[in-house]
């Protein structure tokens, strides 16, 4: 016990010295979620949580270790089937292992995608509301609240629970735009840096003897433009474009990717050409609170993914056109 | 386990359940591994839920249900319902073809009809959001069922889902939480034969149901 303390006694040292903490912005929404982003994306830890959503519920495990090789997770279902998700700087390994195949999306350069920072994404303050609550006792930790709740229908709406000194999530829950719960993720037990072992972020599954499936999309620098040849002209209020990448010539067909976000939610925009290997079926598809759309063109499919509302990939692949030159 | 058996446990676990269904329902406590487990976790909801202190429902709990089983019927051959309970936790096999379709197609496209859930086209939008005519979207021609959709177009699915769980991950600083519906993803499980997902469908309807009120 004495050990954990002094864990996270040391990560709200180390967090604090790196600027992240400050006492007089602790209750401050937007330092909260930095303090959180940091925390998720810097600090090594591991534990079991569970996930509900609807009738679902899965008993989940994370080993998250970020030192001097980067940042390496694994994340693996406790219960039912055996499925995870291994991610380091290599791409992230979707394994199932009860069928012995392994779907992989190579890495790539974060600058790629770089994140628009909240400090710097005004319209976040117009597309939510955020609230400061009280503080809870959380998988033997004391967590404050917070509340961010979304302004319209356009996207989804969260109540954290975030450890008081470090900023680490140890309470997620999903709410629509009239407070509905949609999905709760919660850690029963959580260690932090030396308590962490290691040897998790390891599968148990002979994995050399999977077969592996690509994603065959574009990873490499490839070739970007200065404006996206195609993009949506119309967009929910809040929604601005964060990243933007194209492939190819059009004589062999394209691809471009490009991200938009309301500095808490985002969404994908692939546009390829229908010479593509592989097309995609039109339509409105779900996964968990993952939405995608689809649109074919005579030319062009135009998928849109993200984690938000249905409305919201819809309406966006809809307005997709050639960019205004 | 059937949906029936899940909701007698839930029931059990508020207490809500006949004296009988009780008996037969600790009854199978006692033996069946599946059942125990899920017990468990559904106390550990119900703690999470309404936000209690993270106490769960502790490993003792089944020691207690065995053993109150031993004191009420001694003599009851214990062995014999535990073999006949028992059964490996193996999870669900998934096939190859069908494993890696994670997005679920949710209601049917008809020639001419609104993209599904219709619901979400006739919502009240809260701020002017016009669709421009530069392109002209193909007809909706072919259901957007599991059973249509082939294995490139599943494949190709996962990618785009992959590549941006990948790229945007860390926006709004959630981290791997953002990777958690593909892991929960138990495709065959929720699927009917004729590519329907049940379970999805279910969530949908809920969820745009919420949204458009």
């Amino acid at each position: 016990m004495r050990s954990r303390v002094a864990s996270w006694f040391l990560t709200a040292v180390i967090l604090g010295s790196a600027g992240i903490v400050s006492a007089s912005n602790i209750e401050d929404p937007r330092s909260m979620l930095e303090q959180m982003r940091m925390a998720m994306s810097q600090m090594t830890y591991q534990g079991t949580f569970v996930y509900v959503q609807g009738e679902d519920v899965e008993t989940m495990r994370i080993t998250h270790v970020s030192d001097e090789h980067g940042v390496r997770e694994r994340l693996v279902a406790v219960s039912g089937a055996p499925r995870e998700i291994l991610r380091d700087s290599n791409g992230v390994r979707w394994v199932l292992a009860d069928d012995h195949s392994i779907f992989e999306d190579p890495g790539f350069n974060r600058s790629f995608f770089p994140e628009l920072p909240l400090d710097q994404h005004d319209e976040t303050d117009l597309s939510y509301t955020m609230k400061v609550g009280s503080v809870e006792r959380i998988a033997g930790h004391q967590a404050r609240n917070l509340k961010v709740l979304p302004r319209d229908q356009y996207r989804y709406g969260y109540s954290l629970w975030l450890e008081q000194h470090s900023g680490l999530l140890l309470k997620w829950e999903l709410v629509d735009y009239n407070r509905k719960p949609l999905a709760t993720l919660m850690f029963t037990d959580i260690r932090l840096g030396s308590e962490v072992d290691g040897n998790e972020l390891m599968s148990t599954s002979q994995l050399k003897k999977f077969k592996t499936t690509a994603s065959k999309l574009p990873a490499g620098r490839g070739h970007t433009i200065k404006t996206p040849k195609w993009q949506p002209d119309k967009l929910p209020p809040g929604f601005r474009m964060t990243a933007h990448r194209y492939f190819g010539q059009e004589s062999e067909g394209i691809y471009e990717h490009l991200v938009y976000s309301d500095g808490l939610a985002a969404v994908s925009v692939y546009i390829e050409s229908r010479k593509a290997e592989g097309g995609v079926q039109d339509g409105i598809s779900k996964l968990g609170t993952t939405h995608a759309f689809s649109r074919v063109t005579d030319e062009l499919t135009i998928t849109v993914v993200g984690d938000v509302p249905a409305i919201t990939v819809k309406e966006i692949a809809e307005a997709v056109g050639i960019a205004a030159p | 386990m059937s949906k029936e058996t899940r909701e007698h446990l839930s029931a059990l676990v508020d207490g809500e359940v006949s004296r009988e269904t009780s008996r037969f329902l600790v009854r199978r406590l006692g033996a069946d591994d599946e059942l125990r487990a899920t017990w468990t976790r559904y106390h550990l909801v119900r703690d999470c839920l309404r936000h209690q202190d993270g106490s769960i429902a502790g490993e003792d709990l089944c020691a207690r249900v065995s053993s109150a089983l031993e004191n009420e019927q001694p003599g009851t051959s214990t062995r014999v319902l535990r073999a006949s309970w028992l059964k490996p936790v193996t999870g669900v096999a998934i096939a190859a073809s069908v494993a890696l379709m994670a997005i679920v197609a949710v209601g049917p496209r008809i020639s001419g009809m609104p993209a599904a859930p219709d619901n979400v086209a006739n919502q009240p939008q809260a701020e002017p959001f016009t669709s421009p005519q530069s392109l002209t979207a193909a007809p909706y021609s072919s259901q957007a069922s599991l059973a249509g959709r082939s294995n490139s177009q599943s494949q190709k699915m996962n990618a785009y889902l992959l590549r941006h769980y990948q790229a945007t991950g860390t926006t709004g600083g959630k981290g791997f939480v953002t990777f958690v519906p593909i892991v929960i993803t138990r495709s065959a499980s929720g699927v009917e034969p004729d590519g329907r997902a049940t379970d999805s469908d279910s969530d949908v309807s809920k969820d745009e149901e919420a949204t458009s009120r």
